[in-house]
């Protein structure tokens, strides 16, 4: 409960629900409406018979339920089925009409016969009651609620109270805290505590220094050392306690060094390349006095760890990059002409109004400044370091992007999620003041991890095989910066999260043991939120691992000839058919049999281009090593928006039994059938046939984990793809974007549209 | 099968007795689910090969001279190789190639009765241009740069490109400058020359001027039936000179009567059967305006034919007819004559306008896409740049036109009848793309080969003045880019339904790059009955000859066959994207991209092995244990071959 700070009077009020609504109710059915709820989780107040709208232009598919408010979640109850719902991927933490508060952007109460609307914030009053409630999320969703025939003062009270508890005054407030304390003090553990999380690989969290001993192994940078000079947070505040610097380095030059720098924020080691150049992150030099001293000092010890003593470049992102003002401008922008504004209106300027949201621009500028950066570490083989003014913004993207860019290790999905925790979580990404969760300053609102998780995704889409994950993970991952129970979105640094998580132990009286504190899970636990069936969906049927996760456990020896030669024959390599070309080729097979036309420009390389324009030139013309280096195409011609992520809600825009998912489907289909080949090929070689029955082969259901979410156990083709798979796949506008209906639609714009046209007898087959 | 197809492949794989090979397997579709039953005509192909000794001769044959064909530089060479009939005119030396992205080239120019072949001589650099004269728009003389020693031509390509050359004349000399060459080989019809295409002999396995039949297509559709006929009446291409010769009418209209609906329709291009429901009986019909006038001129005949389309569709008691015009053009078009039904004289039947514009807005559009694109993209304008030459916003019309046709037909039961002016531009977009929605058929490789022939070909549109071929007049107010943003349209799609079509981007790229060069004589002509009177079938190679040779090239190993999926795009600009690879694809930044069907291939090939291992093993555990558990090591795995 949130009983722990004095509670404002305000809220007394509406405190505790009133029973006496359900007594009254006719319907016997209703009383069994029940929020589900989590340890810790309590109901603060509820209303009934609220319809859910589900079509803007009728209420014909409007559900009737229950409306919650906890100190979690919005949460919808109903008996009603969704409309058409053939599809379902659910949230072990939320039920299918659920919000979590922390999702919560705004929330409006309209009374549309006084044509009164209020947008609530905390300990707000409300003159009129309300016929509508319309949420606004953080992840784009718009849902929106009607009170007709509700009880008018508990529609209220339930509206007064989402706006009051979606806005916590103190981050001890933020439902995490109850979660993970009642989870901490219930007897079966639920290995939320401690070494012993879910099985399966882990995630390194870069919390201890064996984590970071590892990594320095694994690339190989043996003139960095952990240093624990932090631990206790004795030296800076936003570090972690344990991070890599160089080896010429000691403990006490650096306790020396970080008065200077911004909040003592000593240089960190990031990453080394093979070549020995190394990727180093640092905050600004506070004192102008010492700057050129101590400017020297940490370059010459970058140089030292350097094997060649290769050269040390200084990238300052403050001033090649947009600021983060910059950013959630953008995205504010990039909402409303995606969200906000009416579909057919918008058509017309969408491309120039997508132009003017800049954040495309922007997406471009963060990868462009990455890959400068990844030609000097790998081109001009130089160590670099990102400067920034408090190193904890700007730089969490560029190193990032750089090391994803470089090293395929962070391409994998264990890979990747040390990636965020080593750059974000350890390094001190203010993820709570960023996500807003107190919604306390919106300046130092900005989404940038969404910008990175959007970089990633452009490299995705040009690059499918390079990753082992999927764009489902990635939406599903910044959704999950809206579920605030996660150590690794909550705090604003290491230190933040040790002290709150004991503080608030101690004041609940929960014993800890040998836990210094309460140990909130990361996200990376996925089995928290999706049953092990559901995560089979951020696995790519396309991964081209090391080694593969096709020739998994090395079983197929003869797979690594074949590999090779399938390698050399990627794409970019001419048609196989016409034969002859073989070495002298360099057309791509893009052109047409007598059009291969398309110039060759390796060898043209004219003085006028820079040298990193060449590395790039140079590295485009040849057919990409997806385990090697991958740079992004810059053209603006090649980036895309993230439609899954931006438009996953808009029923308009939503192509029906089409999408790349259609692809992803049919090759999920065919990786499983490999899978399942495999499988039989390593019992085979186990000894045992693959129990005796032939029926056994790919139908029934193994014991193992297989990797691809839809499976080869139907051999024969259906007469249409599945209904569920549409491009919002696995997500559904159906119910979460509800814009109220604009009347009066003028003829042109009827013209200018399409899906309005559809006659009722499509519009009824589709899920809409 | 190490080997996997990448050397092998020389040898024309898909006819070898040996195993399949894997890239045979990824040439015919094969998907773990699809290998039932549903064979398609790609396969037949190399079983047919594998028939006869003979066969698999003149197979290699083929192989080879395609070979090179295709691939017709060594670098070391300084001339391109030759394919049949084609011999140089001209070569010139220190030739300066100024490429817009690495600036200037020295190298050797060399022109044959085909092609241009440029190539570099500095240094040890491999750059070659190599381009069929047929993409040659227009050639012109740019004043000399430095002093009148040097002579500079600009080209400005039909495939989204500008090159630019510069060379030395000698003072004095009186031997033609290479350009001169060029300009007479690549506007033959200037020079009273015939097009290449009647000179290249190449001999391909299968015809593919026997790719569409008109009487076999309209019975695959189950015609004729008892509300449809097939005529005769046009055989000899006089009752309408710009139509095929076989027509599907209603069964109610005596041939006498076509006449009489023929002189009251534009061109006598009257309203004739394009597809049908095969449940429904929905009709999709073309035609060209009804030559209404500024007085409204009315013509029984007509209105009773449409009424009479509307009868043969039991479900529905209206008719729709769909203009393709914006209502303004269509009301212009009085004036000269034309204009559109009133729904006065035409009971039971909704007129809709579509909005799309005329061809000479559509050449506008497409002149200032090159600009934006080529050669180098404004990069922090690009999307707005973008936006302001409306080429999209055309595509989106001509898309959601169809759409509402489709859905129409599939949803609403009802028959359309679609025409704009005369019916072969707009029109032919129009009713092509929603049997495109509407029949999985037309997404085969075959059955596009076949809607290409039938609703673009057969029923005249006019290839030769849109594209010019072999005209020096490239102000010809003829041309127009409406087959290029069929194309267009029809690569959206597949981008929106990635598995729902046979072919890859790559078709969609070589028939636009075989409409320019002159190579074959599909895209020849104007219409049918110019076709068969200029001897196109005999004298010239068909496009499709080319492309069934080696199929494999262009499927699309993602392509699932959904038979009874009817496609409803989503027409919006959040969908419809620039055709990078297509338009953009000059510009040395650019990577073309397919690495999904890459990859898919190589999963393929994977799975073959895997199940060639699990086999051998099955049998050997068979043999093992006796014939007594015999049946337990038969394949019980997915089957290797579709």
């Amino acid at each position: 409960m949130f009983s722990v700070k004095p509670l404002k009077p305000t809220f007394k009020s509406y405190l505790p629900p009133l029973q006496t609504e359900l007594t009254k109710t006719p319907q016997p059915t209703i009383n069994k409406l029940e929020a589900k709820l989590l340890p810790g989780e309590i109901v603060v107040n509820e209303v009934n018979f609220v319809r859910k709208c589900i079509g803007a232009e009728s209420s014909r598919d409007d559900l009737w339920g229950k409306l919650i408010c906890t100190n979690f979640k919005i949460s919808f109850v109903t008996h009603d089925a969704l409309p058409q719902q053939k599809f379902q991927y659910a949230n072990r933490l939320l039920g299918e009409h659920d919000v979590p508060l922390a999702c919560v952007e705004q929330v409006v109460t309209v009374n549309d016969a006084k044509g009164k609307q209020k947008v609530l914030g905390s300990n707000q009053k409300l003159k009129f009651n309300p016929t509508e409630l319309i949420v606004y999320c953080k992840d784009f969703r718009i849902v929106r609620f009607r009170f007709d025939e509700a009880g008018p003062e508990s529609a209220k009270k339930v509206c007064l109270a989402i706006a009051h508890y979606s806005q916590p005054a103190d981050l001890q407030l933020l439902f995490g805290f109850e979660y993970v304390g009642k989870r901490h003090c219930a007897p079966s553990g639920d290995q939320v505590n401690g070494a012993d999380r879910a099985g399966g690989p882990q995630t390194p969290l870069f919390d201890r220094t064996c984590d970071w001993d590892r990594e320095i192994k694994r690339t190989g940078a043996s003139e960095w050392r952990v240093c624990s000079v932090n631990e206790g947070f004795s030296v800076s505040p936003s570090l972690p306690e344990y991070f890599v610097v160089p080896v010429s380095l000691a403990d006490q030059d650096l306790k020396q060094y970080s008065g200077f720098f911004t909040a003592q924020r000593i240089p960190l080691w990031c990453w080394n390349h093979h070549n020995g150049s190394a990727l180093v992150r640092m905050a600004s030099i506070r004192d102008p006095a010492q700057q050129r001293k101590l400017d020297q000092r940490i370059c010459n010890a970058v140089t030292r760890s350097h094997p060649k003593r290769g050269d040390v470049l200084k990238s300052d992102l403050d001033k090649s990059l947009p600021s983060i003002q910059d950013v959630q401008a953008a995205f504010v922008r990039l909402r409303h002409i995606c969200v906000i504004e009416p579909f057919e209106e918008s058509e017309e300027k969408w491309l120039s109004s997508m132009e003017s949201s800049r954040w495309l621009e922007y997406v471009r500028a963060f990868l462009k400044h990455s890959a400068e950066v990844v030609y000097m570490l790998e081109g001009k083989q130089a160590s670099v370091i990102l400067q920034e003014e408090e190193d904890r913004d700007l730089s969490c993207v560029v190193s990032s992007l750089v090391q994803i860019m470089l090293d395929p290790h962070f391409r994998s999905l264990q890979g990747f999620q040390s990636l965020v925790q080593k750059e974000w979580v350890m390094a001190g990404h203010r993820f709570l003041d960023r996500c807003n969760h107190l919604k306390r300053n919106d300046k130092e609102e900005a989404p940038l991890f969404l910008l990175f998780l959007d970089c990633v995704w452009q490299l995705m889409n040009q690059y499918p095989a390079a990753f082992e994950f999927t764009e489902t993970y990635l939406t599903v991952l910044s959704d999950s910066m809206w579920v605030p129970v996660f150590s690794t979105f909550l705090f604003n640094c290491a230190r933040q999260h040790t002290e709150h998580s004991r503080d608030f132990a101690r004041s609940k009286n929960i014993p800890l043991g040998r836990d210094k504190a309460l140990r909130f899970p990361p996200v990376w636990d996925w089995s928290q939120q999706f049953t092990l069936k559901d995560q089979a969906l951020f696995n790519s049927p396309l991964y081209v691992g090391k080694g593969g996760p096709c020739v998994q456990n090395g079983a197929v020896k003869s797979f690594k000839r074949t590999k090779k030669n399938y390698s050399s024959t990627l794409r970019g390599m001419p048609s196989l058919r016409n034969g002859l070309l073989g070495e002298h080729d360099y057309f791509p097979r893009r052109s047409s049999l007598v059009l291969r036309l398309r110039p060759d420009f390796s060898q043209l390389r004219e003085a006028a281009e820079s040298p990193s324009e060449r590395f790039f030139g140079d590295w485009l013309s040849r057919p990409p090593d997806l385990q090697g280096l991958l740079l992004p195409q810059l053209l603006p011609s090649h980036l895309k928006l993230w439609r899954l992520y931006f438009l996953r809600w808009v029923p308009e825009a939503q192509i029906s039994r089409g999408g790349p998912i259609t692809a992803f489907h049919k090759l999920s289909l065919l990786a499983d059938e490999i899978e399942t080949l495999q499988r039989q090929l390593r019992q085979y070689k186990g000894g045992a046939p693959p129990s005796s029955a032939p029926a056994s082969a790919p139908g029934t259901p193994q014991p193992e984990q297989r990797r691809m979410y839809f499976k080869a156990d139907t051999p024969r083709d259906p007469p249409s793809p599945p209904d569920y798979l549409s491009s919002s796949f696995p997500f559904s506008p159906v119910g979460n974007l509800c814009r109220r209906s604009i009347l009066g639609t003028p003829l042109s714009k009827f013209l200018s549209g399409a899906k309005i046209w559809l006659s009722t007898e499509t519009l009824a087959s589709e899920t809409l | 099968m190490e080997k996997s197809g990448s050397t092998d492949s020389g040898e024309c794989k898909p006819f070898s007795s040996r195993q399949p090979s894997v890239d045979s397997i990824a040439s015919t579709s094969t998907c773990p689910s699809d290998r039932s039953s549903h064979l398609k005509p790609p396969v037949t192909h190399s079983s047919d090969a594998l028939s006869t000794s003979t066969e698999v001769s003149l197979e290699l044959q083929v192989g080879t001279s395609i070979t090179t064909l295709g691939n017709c530089h060594k670098l070391a060479q300084e001339e391109p190789q030759l394919i049949p009939k084609e011999s140089i005119q001209d070569i010139a030396k220190e030739v300066t190639y100024i490429c817009p992205f690495s600036g200037a080239i020295r190298g050797t120019l060399s022109v044959t009765n085909y092609r241009l072949f440029f190539k570099c001589t500095d240094r040890d650099t491999a750059f070659a241009l190599d381009l069929p004269l047929g993409v040659i728009n227009r050639i012109e003389k740019i004043g000399g740069v430095s002093g009148r020693s040097e002579v500079s031509y600009g080209l400005v390509c039909k495939d989204m490109r500008n090159l630019r050359f510069a060379h030395k004349v000698q003072e004095g000399s009186f031997k033609k400058s290479i350009f001169e060459v060029l300009m007479k080989f690549a506007f033959p019809l200037s020079y009273g020359m015939e097009i290449f295409a009647f000179q290249y002999g190449q001999i391909f396995p299968e015809s593919g001027w026997k790719v569409y039949d008109a009487l076999s297509e309209y019975k695959r559709q189950g015609l004729p039936n008892e509300s449809w006929r097939i005529t005769k009446m046009n055989e000899h291409y006089e009752l309408c000179d710009t139509y095929p010769a076989t027509l599907v009418v209603p069964v109610t209209i005596p041939d006498e009567e076509l006449k009489r609906v023929a002189a009251f329709r534009a061109k006598g291009r009257i309203p004739v059967l394009s597809w049908i429901h095969p449940e429904s009986q929905a009709t999709v019909t073309r035609c060209s305006q009804p030559m209404v006038g500024v007085n409204g001129k009315r013509s029984k005949d007509d209105e009773k034919y449409l009424q009479a389309i509307m009868d043969a569709n039991a479900q529905s008691h209206k008719l729709f007819i769909f203009d393709a015009r914006p209502s303004v053009n269509a009301a212009a078009n009085k004036m000269k004559g034309g204009g559109y039904e009133s729904e006065d004289a035409y009971q039971n039947a909704e007129l809709v306008f579509l909005d799309i514009h005329n061809i000479h807005v559509m050449r506008e559009s497409l002149r200032k896409l090159k600009e934006v694109v080529y050669p180098n993209i404004e990069e922090s304008r690009w999307l707005s740049n973008l936006e302001s030459t409306h080429w999209l916003e055309h595509i989106k019309l001509i898309l959601a036109g169809a759409l509402r046709i489709a859905d129409k037909v599939e949803s609403g039961r009802t028959s359309v009848v679609v025409h704009c002016s005369d019916g072969w531009d707009r029109t032919a977009q129009l009713t092509s793309l929603s049997m495109l929605m509407l029949d999985a058929h037309y997404r085969t490789l075959r059955g596009f080969q076949e809607l290409v022939e039938k609703e673009w070909l057969s029923f005249g549109h006019r290839f030769q003045l849109r594209v010019g071929h072999g005209d020096r007049n490239h102000s010809d107010a003829d041309r127009s880019p409406v087959f290029l943003q069929f194309i267009d349209c029809v690569w959206q799609m597949t981008r929106q339904f990635p598995s729902a079509f046979e072919f890859n981007e790559y078709f969609l790229i070589t028939i636009l790059d075989h409409l320019y060069s002159c190579l074959f004589g599909t895209f020849l002509g104007n219409s049918e009955q110019q076709r068969v009177k200029e001897e196109l079938p005999e004298r010239t190679v068909s496009l499709w000859s080319y492309i069934n040779s080696q199929l494999e090239e262009f499927t699309n190993p993602l392509y699932v066959n959904y038979s009874n999926h009817v496609l409803f795009p989503v027409v919006s600009m959040r969908h419809l994207e620039l055709w990078v690879g297509y338009y953009v694809r000059w510009n040395p930044r650019m990577r073309p991209q397919e690495p999904i069907h890459q990859r898919y291939k190589e999963l393929l090939a994977k799975r073959a092995e895997l199940q060639n291992r699990v086999e051998e093993l099955q049998r050997e555990v068979a043999n093992r244990s006796g014939p007594s558990s015999e049946k337990a090591g038969s394949p019980t795995v997915a089957p290797v071959q579709t």
